[in-house]
């Protein structure tokens, strides 16, 4: 063992990180990109779901329990009528509403039950509890702040709960599934086509291509099809696996879901292609992956739901294919959703015009490279 | 038109700069059907840029590049051409026949995959994944994915460097035999010896064709015995 050669060894890696200056930039600039991200992730202040109160009660109790649940933090809680909060709750603008009913204050002092009705949206289980545990809370500290009566007892609690999708049997497993069905294809076959086609460029058989009548556009659609084939057959795997072996909750067409992930599988390999473009080596193209992967991993609500996102970050999420994806399969998964929802059309027309926009782009990189 | 088609290529006072790196710097040749060029010159001279833009794959600044009668870049015209480039630029992962059956299909010629494997050696080895076979035999199936689709003009760009003597000569000969059969080829190396084998020589040094002729022309020429000798008296005294 001499140190000499050791050090020469190290001094060697260092040299070749002075060179590489992108590798330096991933290794100083990304970590902190990314606890920037959960930063604001964890603590926007964006995280707590929206609840309708409805308060209906004749007597004093629902006004005194509407008001401990808007200064609940953790729930953003704001009383409406009926009527809006029915239709805000299909519109994915609450996570759920509370009912206090007209005889809520009466059945309580008499009968001694609580009864509130709480409407869930429901596909999202972590929101649901978190409804769930701010009502009872509220409720509590409605009761503390009544006159005390000796000799009675505190009231019971007879809550009804409703999901509009879902319901009480939807697990964590069923939420992220969905997410992760379509995580799991884009990633594998965004570095699979990367790396691919960085392949051609430095075995030097890209030149040999150019070289030859193929035209550029037969050469990335060749790519395409070649992956996108490859690329939806693991989709099929991974969706019959999700669906049939860990039986992850579906409520909607699988047709539709494979179409989704079909449509994803494509962008994935242009953007594979299209990065490819500007790595040298494969080392360069593996530096993509977190670069691509983590950003998307935080923001496009596979996680974190976006609507839980400070406002200037769901700018940035909107701009994400795989948002897109998420959305679309947890809509088609949890909540149904068919091809006449404007949300599944809005989700298909983004990824679409996605995959053309890459396509397009990767046919101008590969001119701009060979040229 | 009839004048043009004599030549298979005709290259004229084409100017190609990388930034502020000359790499040719007003060259004009012309390769005449059937025969042999060599193009001769030390590394960075030019000869690979001369080649790219014979394939419409540089533009030149200035200056113009007709191949086979047509003005390139052209598409249509490049399934008439064979290109072998300085590596064997293969895909390791597929067999021989897998790669030959490629580089066919792209040209759209499969016909003659045997033939190809034959001309070069490699009836027997078809199968054998491209990674693990010699140096040599990568350089051999490399040109037999180069002349596949049976091209009028074939440009080897340094075909011979890193191969074994008796491989050398067995290339060469084949070089000569397609010439024979009216193919034209343009091979550029650094090696002076075997390039006594090309019919006509171009000299290239800083991105300018310096002399051209036979080997005796370029021999008289530069009133010496041997080529290298020529070709040192040649390029002395040319200006960066």
């Amino acid at each position: 063992m001499k140190p000499r050669r050791v050090l020469a060894i190290t001094r060697r890696i260092f040299a070749q990180f002075r060179h590489d200056r992108r590798t330096l930039a991933l290794l100083f600039v990304v970590p902190l990109v990314i606890l920037s991200l959960l930063y604001y992730l964890l603590r926007g202040g964006g995280g707590q779901p929206a609840v309708g109160v409805v308060n209906l009660d004749n007597g004093p109790l629902g006004a005194v329990v509407a008001r401990q649940l808007e200064s609940s933090s953790q729930v953003k809680a704001s009383q409406i009528d009926l009527t809006t909060a029915q239709s805000r709750l299909r519109d994915d603008r609450l996570a759920g509403y509370i009912v206090l009913p007209t005889n809520f204050s009466s059945d309580a002092l008499q009968q001694g039950v609580l009864r509130p009705e709480v409407h869930l949206e429901g596909s999202q289980p972590a929101q649901s509890g978190t409804v769930l545990q701010a009502l009872s809370q509220s409720l509590l500290a409605a009761l503390g702040t009544l006159p005390s009566q000796p000799g009675l007892r505190p009231p019971r609690l007879d809550l009804r709960v409703t999901y509009l999708y879902g319901g009480p049997q939807l697990d964590t497993l069923d939420y992220f599934g969905g997410a992760f069905i379509g995580l799991v294809v884009f990633f594998l076959v965004f570095v699979i086509t990367c790396v691919a086609f960085l392949r051609e460029r430095s075995q030097g058989t890209l030149e040999r291509l150019m070289a030859s009548p193929l035209r550029r556009g037969e050469i990335v659609l060749g790519y395409m099809l070649g992956f996108t084939i490859l690329a939806l057959i693991q989709a099929a795997e991974v969706l019959l696996f999700s669906l049939y072996v860990l039986k992850v909750h579906n409520s909607g067409s699988v047709l539709l879901i494979f179409a989704f992930e079909a449509l994803m599988a494509l962008s994935a390999v242009n953007l594979g292609i299209f990065l490819s473009m500007f790595a040298r080596t494969e080392f360069q193209a593996v530096q993509f992956i977190p670069l691509v992967v983590a950003p998307q991993l935080l923001l496009s609500g596979v996680i974190f739901p976006v609507s839980s996102e400070p406002t200037w970050l769901q700018a940035v999420s909107r701009a994400l294919p795989l948002t897109y994806v998420v959305d679309g399969l947890r809509d088609v998964m949890l909540k149904g959703a068919d091809l006449s929802w404007a949300a599944i059309q809005l989700d298909a027309a983004v990824l679409g015009g996605f995959c053309v926009l890459m396509i397009v782009a990767a046919g101008a990189t590969l001119r701009r490279r060979v040229a | 038109m009839a004048a043009q088609e004599d030549h298979a290529a005709e290259v004229t006072g084409v100017v190609k700069s990388f930034g502020r790196q000359a790499a040719l710097q007003g060259v004009s040749l012309r390769l005449r059907r059937g025969e042999v060029y060599g193009l001769l010159g030390p590394n960075g001279s030019g000869k690979t840029t001369l080649i790219r833009c014979l394939l419409g794959l540089v533009k030149p600044d200035a200056g113009s590049v007709r191949v086979l009668g047509r003005l390139m870049p052209d598409l249509n015209v490049l399934s008439r051409i064979g290109y072998m480039t300085q590596t064997a630029a293969l895909y390791p992962d597929l067999t021989v026949l897998e790669n030959l059956r490629f580089f066919a299909a792209i040209n759209g010629a499969e016909a003659h995959l045997t033939e190809a494997l034959r001309f070069v050696d490699l009836e027997d080895r078809p199968d054998s994944v491209v990674a693990t076979l010699s140096g040599g035999m990568r350089t051999r199936a490399s040109l037999a994915c180069a002349i596949v689709h049976r091209p009028e003009l074939l440009l080897l760009d340094e075909p011979t460097v890193g191969v074994d003597p008796q491989l050398r000569r067995r290339l060469w000969d084949q070089f000569r035999e397609m010439a024979d059969g009216g193919t034209t080829l343009l091979i550029s190396s650094h090696v002076m010896d075997e390039a006594e084998r090309c019919q006509r020589l171009g000299l290239i040094r800083f991105g300018r064709l310096l002399a051209e002729g036979t080997v005796e022309e370029l021999k008289e020429q530069a009133g010496v015995e041997k080529l290298e000798d020529a070709f040192l008296q040649l390029s002395a005294g040319e200006p960066r």
